[in-house]
């Protein structure tokens, strides 16, 4: 690892101290996770402190972790929302992540008010992972339909989803009907012998 | 059409229907109606090397001077209420051309929850296009049929 990202890892742990609940080097990125309640204000002294000063916000991801790596899974540990910042000042970059506490009715703090660039990407979390994020200026859908039911990147979300569209020739207009085709399994089936991919293997 | 004595006489006579056929089929204006991938393709048979003009297809900006609609990529559920209002503001007689796999029965996006599955089950559709993206020429190839379908409708003479 480099020089320059261990500074950021001894600054963020300083800065931090306590409030970081894991900090990650790989593949030359960093990655801090902190609790929902600390969220905003981790987040503006993220932007404001003169020794980290990420004024610009890349990204802004929502993650299912429902069925992750297969695994049992801790209450409070499904949906995350990882921001992606970079500080043009120093040149570097960082990703922080946090769960939503409520798995039933995630909820988080938005960071509008610190980058306003954050509004579409709070909107598109929130209409395709279902993550609510409160003091947003205007949480609506952004890509679903009008009126659309659900937050299609769920994993439980059906990849056909629940209703199709279709003229309907007495109503005169285009009425939503339930989804007629039957659901496709899609699961892949990974056929490997043992020791595929070693060393000397034929 | 008879062009006997054209010369002489200085009339021709055929019968309507082939009158009107012939000046439906000389000037089917699409309306400029691109969705995805497939409308790149409908821009390049519209122009220098497929050249559609010469077969007076020409694309108009507005629905209300059109009377063909080119369905050219995939149609999604918040788009399918703006493309049968485009439809429904054609004048007639109008057709449709359903372009390549999405528009035909969704295509790759056919078990997506957002897509419509064809746009026949928006618009009545003429003729298929089949391909992902059809080529130019398979586009073009389809108007061509479509003329075809044209000149075989007897507006006059009920058969």
């Amino acid at each position: 690892m480099s020089a320059k990202l261990e500074r950021l890892s001894q600054i963020l742990r300083i800065v931090f101290d306590g409030r970081l609940h894991s900090l990650a080097e790989d593949r030359g990125e960093v990655t801090i996770e902190v609790s929902a309640e600390d969220y905003l204000e981790v987040a503006r002294t993220l932007r404001d402190h003169a020794e980290l000063r990420f004024e610009q916000l890349m990204d802004i991801c929502g993650v299912d972790y429902s069925t992750y790596g297969n695994a049992a899974r801790e209450p409070g540990r499904r949906f995350a929302t990882v921001l992606h910042l970079l500080s043009i000042e120093h040149n570097w970059r960082l990703r922080l992540r946090v769960f939503s506490a409520d798995d039933d009715f995630p909820v988080l703090d938005s960071v509008c008010e610190l980058w306003p660039s954050a509004n579409w990407q709070e909107r598109e979390a929130f209409d395709l992972c279902g993550i609510m994020y409160s003091g947003h200026p205007d949480l609506r859908r952004i890509l679903t339909d009008y009126g659309f039911v659900g937050h299609p990147l769920r994993k439980d979300f059906p990849v056909s989803g629940y209703t199709e569209m279709r003229y309907d020739d007495e109503a005169g207009r285009l009425v939503y009907q339930p989804v007629t085709i039957e659901p496709r399994e899609n699961t892949p089936r990974v056929v490997r012998e043992a020791g595929y991919g070693d060393a000397g293997h034929v | 059409m008879s062009i006997e004595g054209i010369f002489r006489e200085g009339f021709v006579t055929t019968s309507l229907d082939t009158v009107i056929n012939w000046t439906r089929t000389g000037s089917l204006w699409p309306v400029t109606f691109g969705l995805a991938c497939c409308a790149i393709e409908m821009m390049h048979s519209g122009m220098a090397r497929y050249d559609l003009d010469r077969f007076g297809i020409i694309f108009r900006a507005s629905p209300r001077q059109s009377d063909l609609m080119v369905v050219a990529g995939t149609l999604t559920n918040k788009m399918a209420p703006a493309m049968r209002r485009v439809y429904d503001q054609l004048a007639e007689p109008r057709w449709v051309v359903s372009m390549g796999s999405c528009a035909n029965g969704g295509g790759y996006y056919h078990y997506s929850y957002s897509v419509v599955r064809g746009c026949d089950r928006i618009v009545p559709v003429d003729v298929y296009v089949p391909g992902c993206p059809p080529t130019a020429e398979a586009l073009l190839y389809g108007l061509l049929q479509l003329q075809n379908k044209i000149k075989r409708t007897s507006t006059i003479a009920r058969r």
